[in-house]
């Protein structure tokens, strides 16, 4: 019993971070339709830049948290401009989108094999992660509650930023339809720097627990995968099966892991995705679309 | 008929102190492969040097008698392709009698089968494998050597240490199911463990390279009561470990592991390295090995910075010499009859014995204690 809530809680500090990262790809995709494989990308940049302000300039955890948001939300707006926006603006064939975003991960990962190079990098200890007593039955990490609190504090924010901005208003239009909003006047080239930068924003937060936890270096984007099969089971495009998808992910991870083997874990994942795929395509909570990928 | 040979030996000896270079001098010369470029040049430099100044150490010493090492130093560039060519030109062209090096069991498996053609001794330094100095089909090599433990001898020295000097017998492990170091280390470790009284309790894999969340893992050790961790790893990830399983609030399980240990996992983990410990084949704080650092400072101007590879290249070349001092002239095959036959060989970082399949025999292993972010001398063990 204890045991399984231990591992309950491990599995939900797993999946609030998995949740950041996926509510960024959940964002870009309910606008132009895609799965940006640039996100990792994006985090790694956020983790990088956290990981120099503290180092180099000596920076606090907030400073250089700050810098690595903007930085990375930045880049992510800089990414649409040169790789997306001139395909966006010829085509409409999302396929394309899909490609020059494989191309853009690549890109951003070997950028820091050549800047930072290849070697494993620790952030400062930063953020404590003195051992915390649950309710004297389960222990877990100071950090972990920390990163579980962060995440439901940026979910929330986004969530007061969709429904009570403006500019969220029209971001929930775009999702209903990118060209409709268009006409009625909503400037979409900066809605789609908007929401790129929330999604940048997202992941440097994301990124910086990550790379807090697991050590930073230039491949750990690909951690996105697991982000992005959460996306896809709580249905692409939906914020709150983004979430759903996160934390299931996480406690499936966790509870196979420790109940039947952790070579299973990986296993069980991508089962659970293509459980999801056979039986329900849009996911948990995404609406009816014809192409998903 | 032994006795009066000693004496002979002994009265040649006096006769050579005497008479000094009266008596003709015989040249032994050594091939030492050493990766002075690449990758693990800083290795090769170090290794070289320290073999250098073993060779001018015993020349100088006049132990061998009218006999004179020569070191022959080939560069194989830290690929094992050009390391097959050095060995073929030491041997054919420069007619080495024997070989020291190299550093890495890939380098001397490939080497192998021409030395063990030729007929020319060859004693690696810092190469662990077992197929090091034995063929596929589990027969010794008869003239591959090595001056090194092997991966299963050093899955039993943490097997003892835990068990015995520890007293630590509810053991958990964790390894790395891609990797077959991790693996030969558990399955080594866990049948010395049990010999020793120990209990294995928890038996746990991951993934090395992909896997960087071990709580899952961790919350199961923790349940099952161990009271030690072993941790037959490379770095990043025992250190990744060390810090969840701290995290997670084991405070009082006592981390043991392997020579995959590095100083980078001060970075990564921490305080949760404190008090952990090493296995190794040497420390740069042995109180023995001091001569031969201020030796080689003197010498070179410079600190012996990877003293593993400086310490197992130095005692390579006194474990050879000690050979050709019994086999009293430049000949392979009676250098490796008495390579073989080495016996209770008192080292400067050990003493050892040759095996059947020439490998030393019940070795010192150094445990290093991590402590104040560096790892430290703490003790040397031999199992029994």
């Amino acid at each position: 019993m204890q045991t399984l809530l231990q591992q309950i809680i491990n599995g939900l500090s797993l999946g609030s971070v998995y949740a950041l990262i996926a509510v960024g790809y959940s964002l870009v995709y309910s606008i132009l339709l895609f799965s940006n494989f640039a996100h990792g990308g994006f985090l790694v940049i956020g983790g990088y830049i956290c990981y120099f302000m503290l180092r180099s300039v000596g920076a606090n955890i907030w400073l250089a948290g700050a810098a690595a948001m903007v930085g990375a939300g930045v880049s992510a707006i800089l990414t649409e401009r040169v790789a997306y926006k001139p395909i966006r603006e010829k085509t409409n064939i999302t396929l394309y989108l899909l490609i020059a975003s494989m191309g853009m991960s690549i890109v951003i990962e070997n950028v820091f094999v050549i800047l930072a190079g290849g070697r494993f990098r620790a952030l400062p200890p930063v953020i404590p992660t003195s051992p915390v007593n649950v309710f004297g039955v389960a222990t877990t990490s100071m950090f972990d509650i920390l990163s579980l609190v962060t995440a439901v504090i940026f979910l929330s924010c986004l969530q007061l930023f969709l429904t009570r901005t403006k500019w969220g208003l029209a971001i929930r239009a775009a999702a209903y339809d990118l060209r409709v909003a268009g006409l009625m006047g909503v400037n979409v080239n900066r809605l789609v720097s908007i929401v790129f930068f929330v999604a940048g924003v997202l992941a440097a937060v994301g990124g910086i627990f990550l790379s807090a936890r697991y050590t930073l270096y230039p491949q750990l984007g690909l951690i996105t995968i697991k982000a992005f099969i959460a996306a896809v089971i709580g249905g692409l495009g939906s914020l709150p099966g983004a979430v759903v998808g996160s934390l299931i992910l996480g406690l499936a991870e966790m509870l196979t892991a420790g109940f039947i083997s952790s070579q299973m874990r990986d296993l069980v994942v991508f089962l659970l995705l293509i459980i999801t795929l056979l039986i329900r395509p849009s996911g948990l909570f995404g609406k009816e679309v014809k192409e998903k990928v | 008929m032994r006795k009066g040979f000693a004496v002979l030996l002994l009265a040649a000896f006096s006769l050579t102190l005497f008479v000094g270079g009266a008596l003709a001098e015989e040249v032994v010369k050594v091939g030492y492969l050493a990766a002075l470029t690449g990758d693990w040049a800083a290795y090769g430099q170090t290794e070289l040097k320290s073999a250098q100044l073993a060779v001018e150490e015993i020349n100088a010493s006049g132990a061998l008698g009218n006999l004179k090492l020569e070191l022959v130093p080939y560069d194989f560039r830290s690929r094992p392709e050009d390391a097959v060519n050095a060995v073929r030109r030491m041997i054919n062209q420069d007619k080495v009698v024997a070989i020291v090096g190299a550093n890495a069991s890939g380098v001397n498996i490939a080497t192998a089968p021409v030395v063990n053609q030729a007929g020319v001794p060859q004693i690696g330094t810092v190469s662990t494998n077992p197929y090091v100095t034995m063929d596929e089909s589990g027969k010794v090599r008869p003239y591959s050597f090595r001056v090194c433990f092997t991966d299963p001898y050093q899955g039993k020295l943490i097997a003892y240490f835990a068990a015995k000097d520890l007293g630590k017998l509810k053991a958990a492990i964790l390894y790395d199911v891609s990797s077959d170091y991790s693996q030969g280390l558990r399955e080594f470790f866990i049948k010395s463990y049990e010999g020793y009284g120990g209990k294995v309790v928890a038996d746990l894999g991951f993934r090395g390279g992909q896997d960087v969340d071990f709580r899952a893992q961790l919350t199961e050790i923790r349940n099952s009561g161990a009271d030690v961790l072993v941790l037959p790893n490379m770095g990043k990830e025992m250190a990744l470990i060390m810090k969840q399983a701290r995290e997670l609030g084991m405070s009082d399980i006592v981390f043991v592991g392997g020579d995959g240990y590095g100083e980078f996992m001060w970075e990564i983990a921490g305080d949760a390295m404190e008090n952990s410990y090493w296995i190794n084949h040497v420390s740069p704080e042995d109180p023995a090995m001091q001569p031969f650092f201020e030796a080689y400072k003197k010498k070179y101007n410079d600190e012996c910075k990877e003293f593993v590879n400086g310490i197992l290249a130095y005692d390579a070349v006194y474990f050879l010499a000690d050979a050709v001092k019994r086999a009293g002239k430049a000949d392979s095959e009676a250098i490796t009859k008495a390579l073989a036959e080495t016996k209770n060989l008192q080292l400067h970082h050990a003493v050892i014995t040759m095996d059947e399949f020439h490998n030393p025999k019940d070795k010192d292993g150094v445990v290093l204690i991590a402590k104040d972010g560096k790892g430290r001398f703490y003790k040397k063990v031999r199992p029994e």
